[in-house]
């Protein structure tokens, strides 16, 4: 029975997709006597099946070998492409957690989408995130790794787009999907360059053939470098992070799974393709620099931000910097740890946040105020999202954080420095978050604010009992890092950090300081709070390069192109229209052509005799 | 008195005869220019039938027949002259313009 479940596990996927399609009959055009309810129930059941057999299966297959399925998907002349699935306790547990976040976003979802008549939509989408990213958890196929991501990019766009009558909505869904399909892109083209150099997509055989590969330095570092932008985009990295700013038009409960666990998929492709990014230091480099700007950047945007599910998308983009960071010094199993306790306190925050958007209506924090006396649960459980993200023992994060930091110790300690760096001020942006939105005194938009109903209470304190547990449960799996091995003076760095930066949150937004709070140099302020400018950047840049071009593209069809054609249409008219004016009218006329043409025809039939001829006239003149 | 002189009188008198018909603006001096032209053609048959088929004159039966049809010709033609007359009051070549482009 239990080698049954573990050997079909390949089924949880498939559960997911059935749940999202057999969501989609209660859209409002299909079946809307019922209401669009049983929608999110049969999506729910699906999804609880989906938990339970890769909670049984993880269970099971917790000591066992990794073993691998071959599912031949396509052969042609040249080219076997074979579904690759990897069953192994670290996939299985990945879907897990996916699956056990979807279920919990689901269950909020259904308070939260209570007064939305667009279940049907909103759910299947749901259901195709997880099975896309359950398949993306088992596939160990870097082709079939990247399909999976290009259907998540079309996920997104759906998902982000579900209010689609709202402006914002529309554009924002619009970069999310460009943005991404353009790291996906030169995914691509790392995904079709990289078979030639190994004949392989899979992964392990990728691994087996980057330890003993011999290849020219440049070529790699070019293949390397189009496949980290691939998970650039979907990570939300600079400089293609823009999207999950605008991505947060979406629904909160998609939010929830954005935050946490979509994001995170370009984090595990990037980690299952560590070995061949060993290959190259110039890509590890540039993993760390792409990984440094963004945690940097993330975290001093998030400062500055005033919408409260801005603030935690630029955290989002922050902690898979440090990822980044991570893969790119080769410590994989901190990066896997990172994206499991980030998503874990990422998801909490969102949800939490969200219970105070759904009664608050505002999402402005400057306007919200002096909740904490009367939303305990959300202010309690935002907490302790806090300190499950940033580096407070013992909860989750702080192992993970340690685990990277002590990799560092020996080899880079300047990046040490941004981590404790990132850490607090990872750690004032949300004591400024939750300073604003909990602490102070009550503000007309937060004056009444009852706690949220049980669906979306009840979420949040299943989520709430797994971030406190989460230290206990790695130590149960013996997943954290052995306390006599890593650096205590990093894990005192990371303590005082999170202590100072928690501290300076809370004493200015506490604390008796006039808000809102003014920076010195308001330049620096604007900067932070609108992104460093980045939809400006990209408009002077790309958006305007290639806008100018197909305007210039557009101008050369129309003009050129169509015009010579044109042109020869136009030859053809005007030569009728003027040449008709030869029909003069006058007999006379036709009688001189009728002439002149004998006349000539005459004289081009005769034209070989005309010679001799003269010649004997004139001969015969002489006589 | 040779061949060519014959034949070479009878082009001038054609080309005459074209000149009249394409300027002249009187319609009859156009007929009359179209007789000149059946003249010249004539004096061709007559002049290649004595130097050329003297025992046979096939020219001169061409001949006859010519002149024959181009009385005929003359008439129907200056019927139809006398048709336009009656409808447009005139003679004038240049007045006959009504089918153009």
């Amino acid at each position: 029975m239990g080698q049954y479940v573990l050997e079909s596990v390949w089924l949880v996927p498939i559960y997911a997709l059935i749940g999202g399609l057999l969501a989609i009959p209660w859209s409002p055009g299909i079946i809307s006597k019922t209401g669009p309810r049983p929608a999110g129930y049969v999506n729910l059941i699906m999804t609880f099946i989906a938990f339970i057999h890769s909670t049984v299966a993880l269970s099971i297959s917790w000591n066992q070998p990794a073993y691998e399925v071959f599912i031949p998907w396509l052969e042609t002349a040249g080219l076997r492409l074979s579904i690759d699935l990897e069953i192994s306790a670290i996939s299985i547990a990945a879907m897990t957690v996916i699956s056990g976040l979807n279920l919990l976003a689901q269950i909020y979802a259904i308070g939260y989408m209570e007064m939305d008549w667009g279940w049907g939509r909103f759910y299947s989408l749901l259901g195709l995130f997880e099975a896309g990213l359950c398949a993306l958890a088992l596939t160990n196929n870097l082709f079939f790794s990247y399909v999976i991501l290009e259907v998540l990019t079309l996920g997104t766009y759906l998902l982000v787009g579900l209010w689609f009558s709202q402006p914002l909505v529309v554009t924002g869904a619009r970069d999310a999907f460009l943005t991404k399909r353009i790291g996906d892109l030169f995914l691509l083209m790392g995904v079709l360059a990289i078979y030639p150099l190994t004949g392989t997509w899979n992964y392990n055989d990728l691994a087996e053939w980057a330890a003993t590969a011999n290849v020219n330095p440049t070529l790699i570092s070019l293949v390397c470098l189009a496949l980290i932008a691939g998970p650039m985009g979907k990570c939300a990295q600079f400089p293609l992070h823009l999207w999950l700013d605008e991505a947060m038009e979406g629904p909160v409960p998609s939010t929830i799974l954005r935050n946490s666990v979509v994001v995170a998929s370009g984090a595990w492709v990037l980690i299952k393709l560590q070995p061949v990014f060993s290959l190259s230091p110039l890509v590890s480099s540039a993993m760390v620099g792409v990984g440094v700007v963004s945690a940097v950047g993330g975290s001093l945007i998030a400062i500055a931000q005033i919408d409260i599910k801005r603030c935690l998308s630029y955290s989002v983009s922050t902690y898979m910097g440090l990822v980044f960071i991570a893969v790119g010094t080769q410590q994989d199993e901190a990066a896997l740890l990172l994206v499991l306790t980030h998503a874990c306190a990422a998801a909490l925050l969102v949800m939490s946040t969200g219970t105070i958007v759904w009664n608050s209506i505002t999402q402005d924090i400057t306007q919200l105020g002096g909740l904490w006396s009367r939303r305990p649960i959300s202010g309690m459980a935002y907490i302790v999202g806090v300190l499950g993200l940033i580096a407070f023992p013992p909860l989750g994060s702080f192992w993970a954080l340690l685990k990277l930091a002590s990799g560092l110790w020996e080899t880079q300690p300047w990046l040490i420095g941004v981590i404790v760096a990132v850490n607090a001020l990872t750690a004032i942006s949300l004591t400024r978050e939750f300073g604003l939105v909990w602490g102070g005194k009550p503000l007309p938009m937060s004056a009444r604010s009852p706690e949220v109903s049980w669906q979306m209470t009840l979420p949040m304190m299943i989520l709430f009992g797994l971030v406190l547990h989460l230290p206990l449960i790695l130590q149960n799996l013996s997943l954290l890092p052995n306390w006599a091995t890593v650096n205590k003076d990093v894990a005192l760095l990371l303590i005082w950090s999170s202590i100072f930066g928690c501290s300076i949150g809370g004493v200015i937004y506490l604390g008796n300081i006039s808000k809102p709070i003014r920076f010195p140099w308001k330049g620096l302020q604007n900067l932070f709070a609108y992104d460093f400018y980045t939809p400006k950047l990209y408009r002077g840049s790309i958006v305007l390069g290639v806008d100018l071009l197909s305007k210039l593209t557009d101008m050369v069809d129309r003009f050129v192109v169509d015009g010579i054609v044109n042109l020869v249409g136009l030859i053809s008219l005007g030569g009728g229209e003027n040449l008709k004016y030869s029909n003069s009218g006058q007999t006379q006329f036709y009688m001189f052509t009728v002439l002149l043409g004998v006349a000539l025809l005459g004289m081009i039939v005769t034209w070989q005799y005309w010679g001799n001829e003269f010649l004997q006239l004139t001969a015969i003149g002489n006589q | 008195m040779q061949l060519q002189y014959f034949l070479l009188l009878a082009a001038a008198l054609f080309c005459i005869g074209i000149y009249g018909i394409v300027t002249s603006r009187n319609a009859v001096r156009v007929l009359m220019s179209i007789e000149l032209l059946l003249n010249s053609v004539n004096l061709n048959l007559m002049a290649f039938s004595n130097y050329l088929d003297s025992t046979l004159i096939k020219g001169q039966v061409f001949a006859v027949f010519v002149i024959t049809v181009a009385a005929a010709e003359a008439a129907v033609g200056l019927a139809i002259v006398l048709a336009i007359y009656r409808n447009r009051d005139t003679v004038d070549m240049e007045q006959f313009n009504l089918l153009k482009w």
